[in-house]
């Protein structure tokens, strides 16, 4: 059952743990400025990122241990555990801020909707990769997914984490692409989505999730409340200009100008303090993290492993790009984070692990001896 | 686990067959994969193009943000962090000649609210009307005024709060978040009104003045000049508002002081004002509820010693902006507060313009100092009679005594020979009939008629009885009490006619000066010296003889000799009051009494001008005033020269000089007659006059 061989470490994705680390090693530094207490100094918010990222290293180690075939096979196992604590906290969390989000676990508050977005992409990719579609998907043939993929959401909706939600259709929808889809299914799907869109806005948002999406259609209308936040932000990155104001300096994290500027807003930070030169040295690591991930997905041995890597890119690359359009004002505060990036115990981990998940299908997609 | 072992038997062929595909044996399967695996293949170069695509938004985006906006961007992050209160500059202060503080600065608080989130808690207004001792609604009413007003600027609650309400709101700050103190300088008026008109005041500056004024230099609730040497002299006084920066949060809360600008304060004035004299004649004309003016120059510079306006205004009433009902009472007051005499005021001379007729008549060689007219009380002339204020005549008249006890008759004749428009060219040379220059606002030019502008005035001929009138200072002659001060001044420093001056010095706050007083020459008489000799001789008769007119300016002290011109102003010729007694005519129809003097007799130094509106006689209302004047004039000059140079006396020298060399070509003295007042006695007899 369990063969190391010293060939996997020969094929070990140093490559991929280089960028993770300049990754985290620049969010580690970036929180550590963010989160810096002027009387106490640096606050115990960034120790225990400090630590989760630790810890991620050894699950990342301990992840690409197993062949990631067998890791699948707990797939739907950890579906029903993830599907059970999201129910738990929609009935027994009391809500922190108007959602029920966090189970309380005494060392750590779990943030059950995290790992299910890690969860949701094995189980697709195993239920896609089991499927044999010549011609590409009909509609019924995409029961079984977009029945994995709603459990989820709705019960994420219902927490209310829109951004968290959006995430699992968005994930759903880049992995069915992935898959080969007949054009008809394409057509029928995206009308569908249109119209869940439409009613959704109708009926099923929050008064303050509309509110955000007006706000950020019209900033002007609403300068003090939600507007604000993205305007401090693009205040903060802009003012940032070329070389940025240097690191402990930036005046719109540390004078409390910028919302949420550990969390949803960190890059904000960045972009203040390292300017345009160091967004474009972070970004540029960040990016072509991804860009070597999809190559992972292109050089997996198997269908099964293209799109697990495929769909762990995603999570990453779809999380990114709307927090990052946030950021710069192209897009509503939907408080999605930036993975590897923001504060957060829960989304930390589950990105890491997606790294790890990467890390794997790269180590076993060349011949290993028999 | 149920869910596990559910997942385990549903769990697909796909995972088992990627695992058997390692067995090479195995082909079916690899082939197919293999096919599946390249569609994907082309699907990931899709997805690379799109993570490419995205990349390049985020940095374009990037770019803009930060470099095209940057500049833009950082002027917000720096607006966000940074608040800033000005600080004002205290004004300059205000020096006498010698030095003596007029006006100066005192610091003075003020309770301001700076509206970071412009929200009014309750407990926070309790405390603050408590401690403020305001009823709520006042304090919202001062709130609710400055709304429209941008939010950094703070809001005044109470101003010149004493000390005791400062240390209770500095004990209260816990409770009185975004209420500070500010430091405001604030005039203090050493010698109260003193020179009032002069020196002017402050007020808040109004929306007009807000509209013509740098907007970088003032806002609203700013002072400013508004009258006199405050208003004229404002850039020099104002100085540069400090300004204190600070870091705040977004809260609000000070992080930190930024390095701030201190205020420059504004320059200091140095008048050629001396404020004991000013203080001698202010206190002379209030002592008998007196309207009029006092000036007092030194002839062979300009410098204007004395500028009183009777009476003074009170400055108080007009900081923070006058009441209406103040304001009312001013208007209605009979004796003028709000007209500042010495330029605006414009009488008739009087007798006091008889030295200029007398001037033109020796220049124009029609008299020599031994002309005589005889003076029966009258003078015909066309069809009319013209009287001598002395109904009983002077007899033989000649130049000096004609100035001496002031004949009209002799003047009369000497205007009828010279023609109004001779005499006005003279009177011009004085600096009678314009504006003199002097550093004050709205001064009126007075009037010298000519024919000429009697043409154009009324489109009439000039009739040669109207120059009878105005060759004794009647009629449609007009002039100022400044006016007048020059015009002793050129008979007394023998022709120059200068520019009168107010201010000796600028300095900036460090002390280096920027502005000096300088005398300025208008006009220069030359080739006349002797005949203003002859006239000075004239007037120090009427001031030294026994039937002089201004005897009542003799210096009583120190032995200076002045000489003098005193100057009755008729009001109105109204029948009905003709017959009644002086004193009882109505105050309003009375007539203006002048003296205008110079002192000492040689080499004159000062001149000083006295008018008392509705004071009747120049001799008895107005040149005690002068006399006054004069002698702490030369009693300080003593004192000075003592300091300076021991036990040696100049003054008693001078006199000697002076009667030994001065009034040698006059008649020698006669016997005293026990007017113990003639200091020097008169050499004519006659009746006594008053």
């Amino acid at each position: 059952m369990f063969r190391f061989d010293r060939r996997l470490l020969q094929h070990f994705d140093w490559v991929m743990l280089l960028m993770l680390l300049l990754v985290g090693g620049m969010a580690l530094t970036n929180l550590y400025s963010s989160t810096y207490i002027t009387d106490t100094g640096a606050s115990s918010i960034f120790f225990k990122q400090l630590l989760f990222f630790s810890a991620g290293l050894v699950l990342i180690l301990v992840v690409i241990l197993q062949d990631y075939q067998k890791i699948a096979k707990l797939g739907y196992a950890l579906y029903g555990i993830i599907l059970l604590l999201l129910l738990y906290t929609l009935f027994f969390v009391k809500s922190i801020a108007g959602s029920q989000r966090w189970i309380d676990l005494g060392f750590f508050n779990l943030q059950p909707s995290e790992p299910a977005k890690l969860v949701l992409i094995l189980v697709l990719a195993s239920c896609y990769a089991s499927s044999d579609a010549v011609g590409g998907y009909r509609l019924r043939d995409l029961i079984k997914p977009v029945i994995l993929t709603a459990l989820p959401f709705v019960l994420i909706l219902l927490q209310p984490d829109l951004g968290t939600a959006l995430i699992c259709a968005i994930i759903f929808v880049s992995m069915t692409l992935y898959v080969k889809l007949r054009w008809a299914t394409l057509g029928i799907l995206s009308g569908s989505g249109l119209m869940c869109a439409f009613i959704g806005w109708k009926y099923l948002l929050k008064d303050y999730q509309r509110k955000r999406i007006e706000t950020f259609l019209n900033p002007e209308g609403d300068p003090m409340n939600h507007g604000y936040q993205i305007m401090q932000s693009k205040i903060a990155a802009g003012s940032g200009r070329i070389f940025g104001k240097g690191f402990m300096e930036g005046t719109q994290g540390h004078l409390h100008f910028l919302p949420e500027r550990h969390t949803d807003f960190a890059f904000s930070v960045w972009a203040e303090e390292w300017g345009f030169a160091g967004s474009l040295f972070f970004l540029s690591c960040y990016f072509f993290m991804l860009i070597w991930g999809i190559n992972i997905a292109m050089s997996a041995k198997d269908k099964f492993g293209s799109i697990l890597a495929f769909g762990c890119v995603m999570l990453i690359f779809w999380q990114a790009v709307i927090n990052l359009f946030m950021i710069m004002g192209f897009l509503p505060v939907v408080g999605v984070p930036l993975p590897l990036f923001s504060y957060g115990g829960s989304s930390l981990l589950t990105n890491m692990l997606a790294i790890g998940i990467l890390m794997n299908v790269r180590m076993r997609s060349f011949p290993t001896s028999q | 686990m149920k869910n596990i072992r559910k997942a385990n038997r549903k769990r697909p062929e796909p995972l088992l067959d990627a695992e058997r595909r390692r067995d090479p044996g195995v082909t079916k399967l690899t082939h197919r994969d293999d096919s599946d695996l390249s569609g994907y293949k082309k699907k990931a170069l899709y997805s690379l193009a799109i993570i490419i695509f995205f990349f390049a938004v985020v940095m374009t985006r990037l770019w803009y943000l930060q470099i095209q906006q940057g500049e833009e961007y950082s002027e917000l992050a720096d607006s966000n962090r940074v608040r800033y209160l000005e600080i004002a500059a205290p004004r300059g202060n205000i020096y006498d000649r010698r030095g003596r503080e007029i006006v100066t600065n005192r610091p003075s608080f003020n309770v301001v609210w700076i509206r970071e989130n412009n929200k009014i808690d309750d407990e926070w207004l309790k405390s603050l009307t408590k401690i403020l001792g305001q009823d709520a609604s006042t304090l919202l009413e001062k709130i609710r005024k400055m709304s429209g007003v941008p939010g950094h600027i703070p809001v005044r609650l109470a101003e010149d709060i004493d000390w005791e309400t400062v240390a209770r709101i500095e004990n209260n700050r816990m409770y009185l978040p975004e209420i500070k103190i500010e430091v405001v300088p604030l005039r203090i008026y050493h010698y109260e009104n003193l020179a009032s008109h002069l020196i002017g005041y402050l007020g808040e500056i109004n929306k007009k003045e807000l509209e013509s004024v740098d907007r970088e230099l003032y806002r609203g609730g700013d002072l400013i000049g508004k009258m006199g040497l405050e208003r004229l002299r404002e850039s020099d006084l104002r100085g540069e508002k400090g300004r204190d920066y600070m870091e705040v949060n977004a809260l609000g809360f000070e992080q930190r002081n930024l390095k701030g600008d201190e205020p420059l304060p504004g320059r200091d004035l140095q008048l050629t004002l001396d404020v004991e004299l000013q203080k001698i004649a202010e206190d002379a004309m209030a002592a008998d509820k007196r309207a009029g003016a006092v000036v007092a120059t030194e002839v062979n510079t300009g410098r204007m010693l004395v500028l009183a306006s009777a009476p003074t205004l009170h400055i108080n009433e007009f900081v923070g902006g006058i009441s209406h009902k103040a304001w009312q009472e001013m208007l209605n007051n009979p004796l003028h507060p709000l007209v500042n005499k010495l330029v605006q005021g414009q009488y008739p001379p009087g007798s006091t313009y008889k030295p200029v007729t007398a001037f033109a008549g020796l220049a124009e060689g029609i008299v020599t100092p031994d002309t005589s007219f005889y003076c029966p009380g009258s003078y015909r002339f066309g069809n009319r009679t013209y009287r001598c204020w002395k109904h009983s005549g002077h007899g033989s008249v000649n130049l000096k005594r004609a100035l001496a006890e002031s004949c009209d008759v002799y003047f009369y004749q000497v205007g009828q020979r010279l023609g109004v428009d001779r005499l006005a060219k003279y009177a011009r040379m004085f600096g009678l009939g314009s504006e003199s220059g002097i550093e004050m606002e709205h001064e009126k030019p007075g009037l010298i008629p000519t024919s000429a502008w009697k043409k154009k005035r009324y489109g009439k001929k000039w009739m040669e009885g109207e120059t009878l009138s105005v060759a004794i200072g009647q009629g449609f002659d007009l002039t100022t009490p400044v006016q007048l001060a020059l015009m002793t001044s050129v008979i007394a420093n023998g022709g120059i006619l200068y520019k009168p001056g107010i201010v000796e010095q600028v300095r900036d706050p460090d002390g280096k000066k920027v502005e000096s007083f300088t005398p300025e020459i208008l006009h220069r008489l030359t080739g006349h010296g002797k005949n203003l000799k002859l006239v000075r001789e004239g007037m120090i008769e009427a001031v030294n003889s026994r039937h002089g007119t201004g005897r009542e300016a003799q210096v009583d002290a120190h032995g200076i000799i002045v000489g003098g011109k005193t100057g009755t102003a008729q009001v109105v010729r109204l029948k009905v009051y003709k017959h009644l007694k002086e004193e009882n005519i109505p105050y309003e129809y009375r007539d203006h009494a002048w003296f205008t003097c110079f002192a000492p007799g040689v080499n004159p130094e000062i001149v000083v001008t006295v008018l008392v509106e509705h004071g009747l006689h120049g001799g008895s209302a107005a040149a005690p005033i002068a006399a006054k004047i004069l002698n702490r004039y030369f009693e300080d000059k003593m004192q000075r020269q003592q300091g300076k140079t021991g036990s040696e006396e100049m003054s008693p020298g001078g006199r000697i000089f002076f009667s030994q060399d001065l009034l040698e070509d006059t008649d020698p003295p006669p016997a005293e007659d026990g007017d113990e007042n003639a200091a020097v006695p008169s050499p004519q007899q006659n009746q006594p006059s008053n």
